[in-house]
């Protein structure tokens, strides 16, 4: 009788371990975006740990994974991409960690919308800028909540919950966007940017986009090209340009001398801003690239 | 004589020759002149609505207390070639159905378009033409 009961306690703590440890043990996930990576903190909580490579206010066209970073990719469940081009590493990343977790490259399933290549101007390439969509970023929860149910099948009451809450906060953003640009006539609703970032939104927004090259770059444009962008400006009736950096101030004074444009707030082109800036989550990025463009082009 | 005919024409003499102070400002870049014209707006209800107010570029362009499940009016707005926002704010009886109002719009050029919104209670909904 002893022995039986012995038995049955230690089967009972035994069984009580296992599952602190399950309830301990998160589901690891490696991002490469900071806009997935708040998805995955949105949509995993508490049964998450999420590891975000690219920082806040680092520029992801620039990022290159160091040994530290493969090391926690190799242990990863979950490895979330923005892909269309975006992380030109991946092949590599691939081969060095032999990652048995799920590889998703989030952005290959949206639409894509093209660009000219900023290091070679004669390529066309994928633009991988499709969070400036609030529809898409929609689809993107999606996505990462349906990989986390298929990781972790037990949570996905959690998982489907806390989805459907981003996903609201996400509506009520949409709803926020299209009053706020309601303020602004739709033949006002010209982006002139010197970083190509914005077509998804432009799509989704009913706005036109004129990439004006050579005011963020070190090289000096020709007058020609100078003299283009001028005229471009005066025909289009723009009030505002948005320069991603302004390395060329003598180019950007020749040209709001000559059209009378104002150089308007810079804009979240890449991804979120750190957690003292405006930018810090999705909605405060977007309401922030909104809120300056309506005020800069009204 | 001569003194005073100098100091009569001098001052507007100097006025006309006298060099700028300031550089003149640059000149602004001129958007495209939009002038107002008159559009066309037929509402119908499924369920009348408590209230209506209609708004263009955040100006109250239409308000309606307890309208009919059918009514129209001719409106003047900035209506360019690339379209209109409208903000409609709809205020159906607490508690109803679902309700749907369709928005026929007949733009300058004499061409109908018509859009949907469906709701219950309180809806705000910002309504793109064409």
């Amino acid at each position: 009788m002893h022995f039986v009961k012995t038995s049955l306690l230690s089967l009972i703590a035994f069984l009580a371990v296992v599952m602190a440890a399950q309830a301990a043990d998160k589901i690891r996930v490696s991002s490469f975006s900071t806009i997935l990576t708040e998805i995955a903190q949105q949509v995993g909580g508490d049964r998450v740990e999420v590891t975000g490579h690219v920082k806040p206010g680092v520029d992801p066209h620039e990022f290159e994974p160091k040994p530290t970073d493969l090391k926690t990719v190799g242990d990863a469940q979950l490895i979330l991409l923005s892909a269309k081009h975006m992380e030109g590493y991946v092949g590599k990343l691939k081969e060095a960690t032999g990652t048995k977790g799920a590889l998703v490259e989030v952005g290959d399933g949206f639409a894509t919308l093209k660009m000219k290549s900023e290091k070679d101007p004669d390529k066309v390439i994928d633009d991988p800028h499709w969070w400036h969509s609030v529809a898409n970023m929609e689809k993107a929860v999606k996505i990462v909540r349906d990989e986390l149910i298929k990781i972790s099948p037990a949570d996905k009451p959690a998982f489907t919950d806390n989805a459907a809450k981003y996903l609201s906060t996400l509506d009520g953003l949409e709803k926020w966007v299209k009053n706020e640009l309601a303020k602004l006539p739709r033949d006002k609703r010209k982006l002139v940017t010197s970083h190509d970032a914005f077509q998804y939104f432009a799509r989704e927004n009913g706005f036109t986009i004129y990439a004006i090259e050579g005011i963020s770059s070190e090289d000096q444009p020709s007058s020609k090209k100078v003299g283009e962008i001028v005229a471009a400006i005066k025909t289009q009736g723009v009030k505002a340009i948005f320069p991603e950096s302004i390395e060329n101030p003598k180019v950007m004074t020749e040209i709001t001398r000559e059209t009378g444009v104002k150089i308007a707030p810079e804009l979240y082109a890449d991804g979120l801003g750190d957690e003292k800036s405006d930018a810090a989550t999705y909605v405060q990025m977007y309401k922030h690239n909104v809120t300056a463009i309506v005020e800069a082009l009204k | 004589m001569a003194f005073v005919a100098i100091a009569l024409l001098g001052w507007p003499l100097w006025q006309l020759t006298r060099p700028e102070a300031d550089a003149a400002p640059a000149p602004r870049a001129t958007a495209p002149l939009t002038i107002k014209k008159a559009i066309h707006l037929h509402l119908t209800f499924t369920t009348a609505p408590k209230s209506l107010v209609i708004k263009h570029l955040d100006g109250e362009v239409w308000k309606v207390t307890a309208p009919e499940v059918d009514l129209e009016k001719d409106v003047s707005l900035d209506y360019p070639a690339e379209g209109v926002d409208l903000q409609f704010h709809v205020e159906w009886p607490e508690g109803g159905p679902m309700a749907a109002m369709r928005v026929e719009l007949t733009d300058p050029a004499g061409d109908t378009h018509d859009k949907s919104v469906w709701g219950k209670g309180i809806v705000d909904e910002v309504v793109t033409f064409p």
